[in-house]
């Protein structure tokens, strides 16, 4: 049995070792496979958490408003607001990634440029949290950054600016039904949206303003995830916050699933597309050189091999075979994906080690499946082969 | 005799040459499949991306500054600037025309609303366009409208006839006021001159302020104003290229050459500029949260899908090219005979490469007709549109196919047209 089991390795050592082209273009070839392999697996699972985070260029996508209605801020009836302690009981991070939240009072009241007595309404939007800018994208075309950590300062969206000719710097004067503030400009803010005709001031002086001290308008957060995250997370904070009305922004959300679903399952097909064919191809080119060795098979018959052994020869050869290309494949597929994570999203790719052995497993079993022409060799007949015929 | 021995290494041995080939196709295959779906994909997720709703905002140029919170103008129907409505059939007059893929204008008027003998006290009236068949200058028609616009506003029971005195009503205003399709609600505007019954046809819900409202055609919103054929803000839906280094230049400072580029290219800031010199006197917008987001997503995606086609065209050619190669190493005796017999290392080369071309083109076009099926497959199922098939892809394709065999059999050939007969015949 010992000496069995090392001739039966020594053919296998010999059956590998007898031809290096051959060699070479198995091992190129399984090797080729498991890299796409591992590469696509690895960057289509890393591309999909990506892609959300990409999505929260589009800003705010979860609002929290009083319970009510949507803030009245118009008419002579009392404005809906929130308490301001609404906002100290919203989670500041989730799944390790900070949560970007923004409460917002917004007050109908005048403004003018300093030095001067021409006063026109305008909405002063009172802004305190953390992430303005990931919950209000857009560009500042001009800034002053030494007057930003100013405590009164206040920033100025496009289209008001250029109504009372201001740049950063510019004193600004705030008035509403009688009560009085100043600011100091330091950054104008263009998003085409209706921010461009507000002012940011601290959440502080709207508030005194508007003279509902501790009061809010609304919240607004940027909730990175899938689709199905962000309903969940929504679902949870209305739980949590019973006074509040929280609810999903419907324009974001809604078109943010949709594009989600078409862009991974758009990923997947492809990624499975180019598996399923690059397997069958290999596999093809596989069976290619394992029917060339008709030769070898008739002489192992010839000298006695039953076919069961000369076929468990050649599966041996082809599992260490695909073992070996899965194994080195594997690794430089992973190894590319980093490479073109950062290629892609400009941050490197996680590898993600369950990939690993399925790839390699993958490989082995395309490298068995390719070794099964081989079967159709038992009825191959030595003298035959040795004749020359078929 | 050259053609014969072609022929004759073909039929005599067909099942190797089928396996040889089943690996070019296949190869094949994943390539035109990957490169038809990343020539299209841009397209048709661009197309996907107007689902964001509007991506330009165009209001009066000379204007008092809007009170705009959330969406809503909350100014008096008298302040402010107006833009005349019968103009807007220029837009599809612009150079990128075709790009432009919905609009709707918007009138907000504050009014008083009331059912019966209750007052609901004041609220918004939206006036818009539910869908509405655009005259354009140079002929025809263009329909369009809010739905188009804004595909995410939601209408349960239908929208308002563009003519008729019907609304919709905001689905919390419904609630708080206790209102069902059907009812008749009481407008007015503020000093109660121009009051006028709606007819309730649906309920709508946004996520926005718009759910507090009462939104009826624009008609009906410019009568309680007073401003006929008037409209204050515009939203356009445009299908854009992701803006570049190039687009982000201003274009005050480029050159003619520059600026004829700059203005050719449908970037969001020339399509733009285009719709503020058709429509005289306003002010274009780009909705940087939505243009910007699209423009990332869509970036990445193209080039993630184009690094997925390019990964995949390596692993089929590697695939390929060892298959061919295969081919040609086994083939040592036939090599032998031939030269025993007198053949040159070029014949004997040129013989082998006829052979690779012809399972190259055979294989590849073959491997085409699968791509471009898989990629109908792929194409239908998450767009529900199949990728047109394109010619150059063919072209390409063939190439590919001709130079992978040819590179694959190069080395093994060399290594071939050293053999010593003699050796390889007596089986050593």
């Amino acid at each position: 049995m010992m000496a069995d089991s090392r001739m039966f390795w020594r053919i296998i050592r010999r059956l590998i070792t007898a031809n290096y082209g051959r060699l070479v273009v198995i091992l190129l070839a399984l090797g080729a496979g498991a890299a796409v392999t591992a590469a696509l697996l690895n960057l289509q699972i890393d591309a999909k958490k990506r892609l959300t985070a990409e999505f929260r260029a589009l800003g705010a996508n979860v609002i929290v408003t009083p319970r009510a209605a949507m803030a009245e801020i118009t008419g002579g009836a009392a404005p809906t607001t929130l308490v301001q302690s609404v906002f100290a009981q919203l989670p500041t991070e989730s799944g390790g990634k900070r949560i970007p939240a923004v409460a917002f009072l917004y007050v109908i009241g005048e403004i003018a440029k300093a030095g001067t007595t021409h006063f026109e309404p305008a909405v002063i939007a009172g802004a305190d949290g953390r992430g303005l800018t990931e919950i209000r994208p857009g560009r500042r075309t001009e800034v002053n950054d030494t007057l930003e950590s100013d405590g009164s300062s206040c920033e100025v969206g496009a289209k008001a600016a250029a109504q009372f000719k201001l740049h950063p710097g510019d004193s600004l004067q705030l008035r509403n039904q009688g009560r009085e503030a100043f600011c100091q400009v330091f950054a104008i803010i263009a998003t085409g949206g209706a921010e461009d005709t507000q002012v940011f001031t601290k959440l502080a002086t709207a508030q005194s303003l508007a003279n509902l001290p501790g009061r809010i308008s609304l919240i607004q957060l940027s909730v990175t995830g899938t689709p199905i995250f962000v309903k969940r997370f929504i679902a949870v904070l209305s739980e949590r916050l019973p006074d509040a009305d929280v609810h999903g922004v419907k324009q974001f959300t809604e078109a943010e699933g949709r594009i989600y679903s078409r862009i991974s399952s758009l990923l997947s097909a492809t990624v499975f597309l180019v598996l399923l064919l690059t397997s069958l191809c290999v596999m093809a080119g596989m069976s290619n050189v394992a029917i060339e060795r008709k030769n070898d098979v008739g002489l192992m018959k010839a000298i006695g091999g039953s076919v069961r052994r000369v076929v468990r020869l050649f599966l041996a050869e082809a599992i260490l075979m695909g073992i070996a290309g899965g194994l080195v494949g594997s690794a430089i597929g992973i190894l590319v994906s980093i490479w073109l994570g950062k290629a892609v999203f400009g941050v490197a790719a996680e590898p993600r080690w369950i990939v690993y052995p399925f790839s390699v497993a993958l490989t082995v079993i395309v490298s068995i499946a390719s070794a099964f022409p081989l079967r159709r060799l038992a009825s191959v007949r030595p003298a035959s082969v040795f004749r020359g015929e078929a | 005799m050259f053609l014969r021995l072609v022929a004759d290494s073909f039929t005599r041995r067909p099942k190797r040459k089928l396996l040889t080939m089943a690996a070019l196709a296949l190869g094949m295959a994943v390539a035109t499949a990957a490169l038809s779906v990343s020539l299209d994909v841009g397209d048709r997720l661009a197309r996907e991306f107007r689902s964001l709703g509007a991506n330009l905002l165009v209001t009066p140029l000379a204007d008092s500054l809007p009170l705009e919170i959330g969406g809503v103008d909350y100014r008096p129907a008298n302040a402010g600037a107006y833009l005349p409505e019968a103009d807007l059939g220029k837009l599809k007059t612009i150079f990128w025309r075709f790009n432009i893929t919905a609009f709707a204008p918007i009138l907000e008027v504050p009014v008083e609303a009331g059912k019966d003998s209750d007052s609901f006290g004041k609220t918004t009236l939206i006036g818009t366009w539910a869908d509405r068949n655009v005259p354009i200058p140079d002929g025809g028609t263009y329909e369009t409208g809010i739905a188009k616009t804004n595909p995410w506003w939601h209408v349960d029971g239908k929208w308002f006839a563009d003519d008729g005195q019907q609304c919709l009503v905001g689905s919390a205003f419904a609630k708080q006021h206790d209102l069902k399709i059907a009812d008749v609600v009481r407008v007015g505007s503020g000093d109660g001159s121009r009051a006028m019954p709606l007819e309730i046809v649906g309920i709508l819900s946004t996520g926005g302020p718009e759910d507090d409202s009462i939104i009826a055609s624009i008609a009906t919103a410019q009568q309680l104003a007073g401003k006929p054929g008037m409209y204050r803000r515009l939203y356009v839906s445009a299908l854009t290229k992701p803006e570049d280094a190039f687009a982000r230049r201003d274009p005050k400072t480029m050159t003619p050459a520059d600026f004829d580029r700059w203005y050719c290219t449908p970037y969001i800031s020339s399509i733009a500029l285009q719709i503020s010199e058709e429509l005289k006197g306003t002010d274009v917008r780009v909705i940087r949260r939505v243009a910007e987001g699209e423009g990332n997503v869509l970036t990445h995606v193209r080039t993630l899908l184009w690094l997925v086609t390019f990964v995949a065209l390596l692993a089929a050619a590697l695939a390929v090219g060892a298959s061919a190669a295969a081919s040609v190493i086994e083939r040592r005796t036939e090599i032998g005979l031939m030269k025993a017999l007198g053949a040159g290392s070029g014949l004997v080369g040129v013989l082998l490469a006829a052979e690779q071309l012809l399972l190259a083109f055979v294989g590849g076009g073959i491997g085409y007709a699968i791509g471009i099926l898989f990629a109908r497959v792929v194409g239908v199922r998450i767009f529900g549109f199949a990728p047109e098939p394109k010619l150059f892809v063919l072209l390409i394709i063939l190439a590919l196919a001709a130079s992978i065999t040819l590179l694959g059999s190069a080395f093994p050939l060399r290594k071939a047209s050293r053999y010593e007969p003699a050796p390889i015949l007596r089986g050593e």
